[in-house]
């Protein structure tokens, strides 16, 4: 069974409180006073927090042991100042955050896969191997949090994956110096990262999002400073509207931590959600997911309406049948000058004209068969296929993790969202059609699920979504054993695809609920 | 499958989760001063949300509920040679109280810390000398400075009986790291259960390889995996655990193809003698196994559900459904019965020749989770 990373509470939010009060807190008096009171050498440093550098969700699970282990007294403002000063000071440059943005994101389904299997059996089977590889550490830091696990946990070395090796010495002896020299506290990123110049926030962004369960979205984000003694906080609303026609209206608050990290959030349609994003230039990158159900997420990405170059984010949807005439929504920034189709692809009507969106109603005739970018003045890019039968379908994700939860418990369920991904033949060989809708069942995965009866327990799959919700927590006595309400289910898609049935199956697995749910999996 | 036992030992040592509100001693103890009678056959099991259990196996009733000082967990019970005294490794690992069985007095503590600025536990380790004069446990300290944690060597420690409440270590001496059970034999050696046996002279902290584990050479095999939680202090004067390995196919030595088997280590503790023998495929998780008094090729094993086994012919001969999951499975010295315990808060008890069902005892209070139970005559 791979293992995933996986959670369910609300982690911390990091874009809250006032953002007045967190400005007027002077972070290194603070330190000098609170932290110095275990952290200080001869000569008043504070060598231990020298020593590393962090995500801010990194610095925040740091700063949350002091208080909660070490009885570290601190306001929330004050938590929040700090963290943000030390992300600020000792963070990752985004060539270092980058591997590993999936933990930041809560892509809880991501299945690791690092190339030293020792590490993945020594670091990355208790919390996901992410939380070690977004930080940078001196030697003799990585050696000292080898000896804070074994003294935290003294049991890891009788555990599964501790018992069967020398785990103190490996970890001291192989583990650590490797970790010293792949991820080493001084690095040349993090010096030209600081160096270098910060891009503009405030303005406006066209946003383009995909949210599964729901679709595709746009929106015009307009961002706004909150003063001068708030510097890097602002404040969001967001305009736009789903692909179904519904409205998207958001509001909240952003943080931007190390120059590029944002953390954001905002009300949209009446739901908490957050934003981890990553800024880039005039670009931004990331996910905005349901505060309290990360697992509900859409992939975002932004350009800034109002600088640089035009730029195309998407094309919705990703696909224009041939012969059939549909709408395209083109978004991006800049989207000022001709529309641009490839050879074969013809524009019918222009429905709607904005810098950030164009909307139009498309014909496409077997010429243009295989994928393309579009243009709209000097700006391109996009994805758009254009087929004429679908070859195959996939689920995606192939593997997914849901949880029992409620009933009386703190965890919520944890639902699995599920979509179809289309492929079609060309001349060139396979490529991808995009998100298709899809008839959704659940199947037992195999003989002992079959046995168990996983599929009368587990939970149900919307047909119609793709959206599956599992059972409530606790035992349940007309299970074998009184077990709790897990299973192993195939999840399968049908589609039709020129005349043809299309399936696919992926694997879900139902399981317990997770009592802890720190910022980093 | 080795992957399904791995996670389970992971799994089961995450449960030892902080317990229930502590119960101080005299509070919820029931029918405390009963005193056990001479040639009877007793059973102890430690339950939340603190205490210890005397069940008398006459009836399959519990005769009296000892409370224990400080908190649950994991409840690693020794009885004294004399069986009057009920050792039991508490207070999340972090020490070892004596309970004095006729009456529920707390005879004996030591804080497996050793001082302030470290912080010690023993995993399942507690084991008495042959005369009951001497504790020995297994300590793992970490010392904590003010602004980092420092993973000491552990050590044995040895303590007195006698050294009433509060105790120190009479001596102390390093041993290798990832040390468990514990059971001291006949003529004093003490034998522990780590990557490897270890026999250590208890006199003079020397140690030495007893049998081989981890790194044992034992053709067509790869190295085991011992999955413990419960030093059983048998009748038989066994030390036993069970163990996982795989069996290769041919000489490539291929895991994936191998086939996995169940075995049984056993010491002789009455001649430091050593017995390792198979006798079933891997196709379901155990957590303890325990040969019969009356007839050592057969093996009781639990978890889902309880099982006995020829060990000579490496055959299944009876198999029974439980209600719910056990941890432990004893016998009674006569190998008639057969009692389960662990995990939650009722010991269930079967015809060791039918597997039928004779009893349920419902313990008061919550969960066993990780305890050990014991058997004994007084
Ligand atoms: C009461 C004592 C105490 C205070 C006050 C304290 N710490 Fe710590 N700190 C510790 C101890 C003990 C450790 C080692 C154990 C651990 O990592 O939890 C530690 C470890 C750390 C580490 C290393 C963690 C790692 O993962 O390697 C950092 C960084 C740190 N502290 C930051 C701070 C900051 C920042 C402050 C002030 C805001 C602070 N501490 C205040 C006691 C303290
Ligand atoms: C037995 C489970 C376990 C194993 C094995 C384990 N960790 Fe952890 N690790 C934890 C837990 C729990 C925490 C959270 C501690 C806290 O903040 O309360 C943690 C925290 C961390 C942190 C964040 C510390 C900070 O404050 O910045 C890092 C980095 C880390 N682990 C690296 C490693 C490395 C490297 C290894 C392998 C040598 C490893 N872990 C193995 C359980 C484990």
């Amino acid at each position: 069974m791979a293992r995933t990373l996986g959670g369910a509470l609300a982690a911390f939010a990091l874009a809250s409180g006032s953002a007045q009060a967190q400005g007027r807190i002077n972070i290194p008096n603070l330190m000098a006073e609170r932290c110095s009171i275990c952290h200080t050498d001869d000569l008043g440093r504070l060598p231990r927090i020298q020593a590393q550098r962090k995500t801010p969700e990194g610095w925040l699970m740091t700063v949350v042991r002091m208080q909660r282990m070490h009885k570290l007294n601190l306001t929330d403002d004050e938590r929040r100042a700090l963290v943000k000063h030390l992300a600020d000071t000792q963070g990752l440059a985004p060539m270092e955050s980058a591997a590993a943005r999936y933990a930041l994101e809560r892509r809880l389904n991501t299945v690791e896969s690092f190339k030293s299997e020792q590490f993945t059996q020594m670091c990355a089977r208790c919390h996901s191997g992410a939380r070690v590889v977004l930080q940078r550490r001196t030697a003799t830091e990585w050696e000292r949090l080898v000896h804070f696990h074994l003294a935290q946990f003294p049991t890891l070395e009788y555990q599964a994956l501790g018992r069967d090796r020398g785990w103190l010495r490996l970890a001291l002896d192989e583990i650590a110096p490797a970790l010293a020299k792949d991820y080493a506290y001084g690095d040349d990123a993090w010096q030209k990262w600081k160096q270098s110049a910060r891009a503009p926030v405030a303005g406006q962004w066209s946003l383009s999002g995909h949210l599964p369960g729901k679709g595709d979205f746009n929106a015009t984000m307009s961002v706004t400073t909150k003063g001068k003694d708030a510097r890097d906080h602002y404040a969001l609303t967001l305009d736009g509207r789903y692909a179904d026609g519904e409205k998207l209206i958001g509001r909240g608050a952003a943080v931007i931590y190390t120059g590029y990290e944002w953390r954001g959030k905002v009300e949209i349609n009446g739901v908490e959600m957050r934003q981890v994003f990553a800024i880039d230039g005039d670009t931004l990158k990331g996910r905005m997911f349901v505060a309290d159900h990360d697992e509900i997420g859409a992939d975002v990405a932004a350009a800034r309406l109002d600088g640089g170059a035009g730029r195309i984010l998407a094309v919705q949807p990703s696909y224009l049948k041939i012969g059939e005439k549909a709408r395209l929504t083109i978004v991006g920034s800049g989207l000022d000058g001709e529309i641009a189709f490839p050879a074969g692809v013809k524009a019918l009507k222009i429905i709607e004209r904005a810098p950030g969106r164009v909307v139009v109603e498309a014909l496409a005739g077997r010429r243009a068969l295989g994928t393309h970018t579009v243009r709209v003045g000097s700006a391109e890019g996009g994805e758009l296929a254009v087929f004429d039968k679908l070859a195959r379908i996939e689920v995606t994700p192939p593997y997914a993790i849901a949880r029992v939860g409620g009933n009386g418990g703190d965890a919520p369920k944890v639902e699995a969202r599920f979509e179809a991904l289309a492929w079609a033949n060309g001349p060139q060989g396979e490529y991808k059609v995009g998100f298709v809708p899809a008839k959704w069942s659940v199947s037992p995965f195999n003989e002992d699920a079959k046995r168990d009866r996983d599929l009368a327990f587990a939970g149900v799959i919307e047909a119609g979504s793709g959206v599956f919700t599992p059972n409530n927590a606790g035992p349940n006595p007309l299970r074998h054993l009184m077990t709790n309400n897990a299973g192993n289910l195939a999840v399968i898609a049908e589609t039709t695809g020129g005349g043809k049935k299309l399936s696919a199956r992926g694997q879900l697995i139902v399981t317990v609920q997770r009592w802890v749910d720190p910022p980093i999996p | 499958m080795n992957i399904k036992t791995t996670l389970a030992l992971s799994v089961l040592l995450a449960a030892a989760a902080p317990a229930a509100r502590a119960v101080q001693p005299g509070e919820l103890a029931d029918n405390t001063a009963a005193p056990l009678i001479a040639g009877r056959e007793y059973m102890v099991a430690p339950n939340h949300p603190n205490q210890l259990n005397v069940l008398d196996l006459a009836d399959n009733k519990v005769l009296k509920t000892c409370a224990l000082p400080d908190a649950f967990g994991p409840g690693s019970v020794q009885i004294s040679p004399d069986r009057r005294t009920a050792y039991i490794l508490n207070n999340h690992f972090g020490g070892i109280y004596g309970i004095e069985l006729d009456t529920c007095k707390v005879t004996f503590s030591a804080r497996m810390s050793l001082d302030a600025e470290e912080r010690a536990i023993a995993v399942f380790s507690v084991a008495l000398s042959p005369d009951g004069k001497e504790i020995y446990t297994v300590q793992n300290p970490s010392k904590l400075h003010v602004d980092r944690y420092e993973v000491q060597a552990p050590r044995l420690a040895v303590y007195k009986t006698d050294a009433g409440l509060d105790a120190r270590p009479a001596r102390t001496f390093p041993v290798p790291r990832q040390l468990s059970l514990m059971q001291a034999a006949d003529d004093g050696a003490l034998y522990a259960l780590g990557p490897d046996v270890y026999k250590i002279d208890p006199e003079n902290g020397k140690y030495e390889v007893a049998v081989p584990l981890l790194n044992w050479k034992r053709p067509g095999y790869g190295a085991p995996d011992v999955l413990s939680a419960w030093a059983m202090q048998l009748s038989t004067r066994e030390f036993s655990a069970l163990y996982t390995a795989p069996k290769f196919k041919d000489g490539q030595q291929d895991l994936a193809s191998a086939d996995f088997v169940w075995g049984v280590l056993s010491i002789d503790l009455k001649t430091g003698k050593h017995e390792i023998a198979d006798f079933a495929p891997l196709t379901e998780i155990y957590f303890t196994g325990t040969r019969s008094p009356a007839n050592r090729s057969h093996i009781f094993t639990v978890l889902n559900g309880l099982r006995k086994y020829d060990i000579k012919a490496q055959k299944l001969l009876a198999s029974a459904s439980l209600e719910h999951a056990y941890y432990q499975v004893n016998l009674n010295r006569d190998g008639s019965r057969v009692y389960l315990s662990g995990t939650l808060q009722d010991v269930a008890v079967y015809d060791a020749a039918t597997l039928e069902k004779i009893a349920n005892i419902r313990l008061p209070g919550g969960d066993m989770s990780l305890s050990t139970a014991q058997i004994f005559v007084r």
